[in-house]
């Protein structure tokens, strides 16, 4: 008995630091993550977006994961220079997906904003269906 | 050309300038004019309104950052800001106001005579650029637009349309 419950809290200390590793679904992620207004200068809440985290040793391409007001996961973006996108000799391998099931996915242009200056793509893979996008829509 | 205090202070600080420019013209300084930095809801369209301007010489100039989902800035075409062409009057001094965040706004009043072709530092490539002329436009920069990034050179109005206009807002 002892033994199984020793072995038992062993497993769960050593599973405790992966899954606040992989807890990505309330923010702040934990990880390398870092809010995105607070490494370059835009607005903390982006109307449409959300409020981003990202590791910036991935910029340009993110993953940056997008929040709601109440700190919920709504989606994964990625943002990809179009100049990248154009040039044969430039790849977007292995990029990560921490956020899990995707509901659909938004693909548009967009000019540019600090952090990512050049115009680029936005690929945005919802979490949360297209009637719960309103959550960041303001 | 008189740079003024960026962000909040903006307005008071050109509430303040025009006093002191009205005291060294020796009439009434002519009332600031405003160019709000725009950009639709995703992001993709960026650009200054008005993207073209006539301005009295010594006339405060306030930019206003009226998109909710980014930042802008207004950065004169010239040398000392990240090593761009000069495209301001020779004897003007340039001006950078950094980033301005929603609603945060900067000034400056500009007193030499001549065009006066500035930037916004994130989206130069998107052709976020605008012009303004105080008083006569003066000569044209040299080298033309063959330096900038294509959809900047596309974006300046005519320096001839913004003299018969006044005021020049993008097609």
């Amino acid at each position: 008995m002892l033994f199984r419950f020793a072995v038992a809290a062993g497993l769960a200390a050593l599973a405790m630091p992966a899954l606040a590793a992989d807890q990505v679904e309330k923010a702040p992620p934990a990880g390398s993550y870092k809010k995105v207004s607070e490494l370059v200068k835009l607005p903390d809440f982006l109307p449409g977006l959300g409020q981003l985290y990202v590791d910036p040793k991935t910029l340009p391409a993110g993953p940056f994961l997008a929040y709601d007001r109440d700190g919920r996961l709504v989606s994964t973006v990625y943002m990809l220079p179009i100049e990248d996108l154009s040039n044969k000799d430039k790849r977007f391998d292995d990029l990560a997906a921490p956020g899990g099931r995707v509901d659909h996915v938004d693909v548009y242009f967009n000019a540019g904003h600090p952090g990512v200056e050049k115009p680029h793509a936005h690929v945005i893979l919802w979490h949360v269906s297209k009637t719960d996008e309103g959550r960041v829509a303001k | 050309m008189t740079p003024t205090r960026r962000g909040i202070l903006g307005l008071g600080a050109a509430a303040l300038a025009a006093p002191f420019l009205a005291g060294r013209a020796g009439a009434a300084a002519p009332p600031p004019v405003e160019i709000l930095m725009r950009g639709n809801a995703d992001g993709s369209q960026v650009w200054f309104d008005p993207v073209g301007i006539l301005v009295r010489p010594g006339q405060a100039v306030r930019w206003v950052n009226r998109d909710p989902g980014n930042s802008h800035t207004a950065t004169a075409y010239h040398p000392a800001n990240l090593d761009h062409p000069l495209r301001i009057p020779a004897a003007a001094a340039p001006w950078n106001s950094d980033y301005l965040l929603p609603d945060e706004d900067f000034s400056v009043a500009l007193t030499v005579e001549g065009t006066y072709d500035y930037f916004c530092v994130p989206h130069e490539h998107a052709g976020m650029v605008g012009r303004i002329v105080v008083g006569h436009p003066g000569a044209a920069p040299p080298g033309g637009t063959a330096a900038l990034p294509e959809e900047a050179a596309r974006a300046f109005p005519a320096v001839e349309e913004i003299l018969r206009r006044g005021i020049v807002r993008r097609a």
